[in-house]
């Protein structure tokens, strides 16, 4: 008989702790790539269209600030607020100047959901883009913030988005100081964004 | 989309990899096996453990440490060599591409490609072998038996898309991964382009595994042949090399990241998220075609 009520306060108990969870990560990676593919998707649309819808689309799923402070690094805690803020403003239009520009090459495609895993606020969702030759693992960071999961690295084919603009980006730094790599990211801004 | 960026590495840029290396190798392999012994697995870190939480730890605690992909002691040579092949690039193998797409259709370059491949077979194979994967030694016996008749002399892969049985991609530099040696530094080979001194010593090795080169050809024959498989993948690639110039900073800092990064996760494949998707491996009942279609 205790067994039976041990058994069922453990059931109600797990219940009670599932209607609390968090959502899931992955759903929410799902809604990013079905709003975006949509617009891909969309052959009523030119090239400059897709570009600006797209573009509004995929920052409410990045979390930049922290995508910002873990390509910085160690140079995140010397830099002052205001070379912060710069940096960061710059970063979100590299990262928009680069899949913009990329976005003429899509050829079809779909995306295939393969795990997700969760631990406290981090989430590790894999997924697999499908297309005719190619199948090209990617993975997603996430964290937990303000009500949202949030991506903060994208893993392509072992290739960390983050890791890799830390290394770039470190070694500029070193070699031109953080103004010189201001300096860099607004000159490459400019360039990409001229039409 | 972001991704295009990334697959260059083996896609487009460093797929040169496996080529024409005769002459950068040999000068730098009668050195190199001094330099080998020092090659340290300092790059070895969380990224080899599957476990999840290492997984997270590592996404998440390194946001301090500065971090350093591969030694790259010889930058100014380096990026020398990385000017030359972004010339050579342009100037010939992109045209070439180009003039080769125009002549022959997209499915006949990728059978010539999966030929190339089929041929590569036992680089793969004895790599896995040289491993202890058994498995893959397994299945790239089994793929090559299959294209090899099935898929009319390895023009295509019936092995992936009927069976579902997928490549495994092994090299020599991988092999040495695998048993615990690091890159030694970074190095940028003509033609070949992003390598390290363990990668490069590895395609030296593994060009031994070449069945072109066991196929009595003139140096002139083996040349073409190489080059013929470099145009076929360059041909097949979309134009991910020009997004990375166009798009980063500085583009040789960018792909030496992405080169070391794409290695490590080549090595450590545990961690490797493409093992979830990956087709069924070597199996008995796959050895029955008839199975495939369901028979």
């Amino acid at each position: 008989m205790m067994k039976k009520i041990i058994i069922c306060c453990l059931l109600v108990l797990g219940f009670a702790v599932s209607g609390f969870a968090l959502p899931q990560p992955q759903a929410r990676v799902e809604q990013m790539v079905d709003s975006i593919l949509g617009v891909l998707q969309n052959s009523g649309m030119n090239a400059a269209e897709k570009k600006a819808q797209v573009s509004g689309r995929v920052q409410e799923y990045l979390n930049m600030q922290s995508m910002s402070r873990r390509t910085l690094g160690i140079h995140w805690e010397s830099a002052t607020e205001e070379q912060r803020q710069r940096f960061t403003d710059l970063f979100v239009r590299v990262l928009e100047g680069t899949y913009l520009n990329r976005i003429g090459d899509y050829s079809g495609g779909t995306v295939k959901y393969l795990k997700q895993r969760v631990k406290e606020d981090k989430a590790i969702v894999d997924t697999a883009i499908i297309s005719a030759e190619l199948e090209i693992p990617v993975q997603y960071k996430m964290i937990y913030q303000g009500g949202h999961w949030q991506v903060f690295d994208i893993v392509i084919e072992g290739i960390s988005l983050i890791k890799n603009y830390r290394s770039s980006y470190g070694e500029i730094i070193r070699q031109n100081g953080y103004e010189g790599l201001l300096a860099l990211m607004d000159e490459k801004v400019l360039a990409m964004e001229r039409p | 989309m972001l991704l295009r960026i990334f697959t260059l590495l083996f896609a487009g840029y460093f797929v040169l990899v496996g080529t024409v290396f005769a002459a950068a190798s040999q000068a730098q392999s009668s050195n190199s096996q001094g330099a080998m012994t020092l090659a340290s697995s300092e790059q070895q870190d969380d990224l080899f453990s599957d476990d999840f939480d290492a997984d997270f730890g590592n996404g998440f605690s390194d946001s301090d440490a500065t971090y350093k992909l591969i030694s790259d002691p010889f930058q100014p040579f380096n990026r020398g060599v990385f000017w030359f092949n972004d010339k050579l690039y342009f100037y010939v193998f992109k045209p070439v591409a180009k003039g080769y797409r125009l002549i022959l259709p997209r499915p006949a370059r990728v059978s010539v490609g999966n030929f190339f491949s089929n041929l590569a077979t036992p680089i793969r194979a004895g790599n896995a072998l040289l491993q202890l994967k058994f498995r893959d030694f397994g299945t790239e016996v089994y793929r090559f038996v299959i294209n090899s008749t099935f898929g009319i002399v390895g023009l295509f892969d019936p092995a992936e898309s009927v069976a579902g049985v997928k490549q495994r991609v092994e090299d020599f530099g991988q092999t040495l991964g695998h048993f615990g040696i690091g890159h030694g530094f970074y190095l940028v080979l003509p033609i070949v382009g992003p390598s390290s001194l363990r990668d490069g010593t590895g395609v030296f090795v593994d060009s031994f595994a070449d069945p072109f080169r066991y196929a009595n050809l003139e140096s002139i024959e083996y040349l073409g042949i190489k080059l013929l498989d470099v145009e076929t993948r360059l041909s097949l690639d979309h134009e991910t090399y020009e997004g990375i110039v166009q798009d980063s900073i500085d583009p040789y800092l960018f792909i030496r990241a992405a080169y070391a990064q794409r290695r490590l996760a080549q090595v450590g494949e545990e961690t490797y998220n493409v093992n979830i998707f990956e087709g069924p491996l070597f199996d008995g009942d796959l050895l029955n075609p008839f199975d495939w279609f369901g028979f």
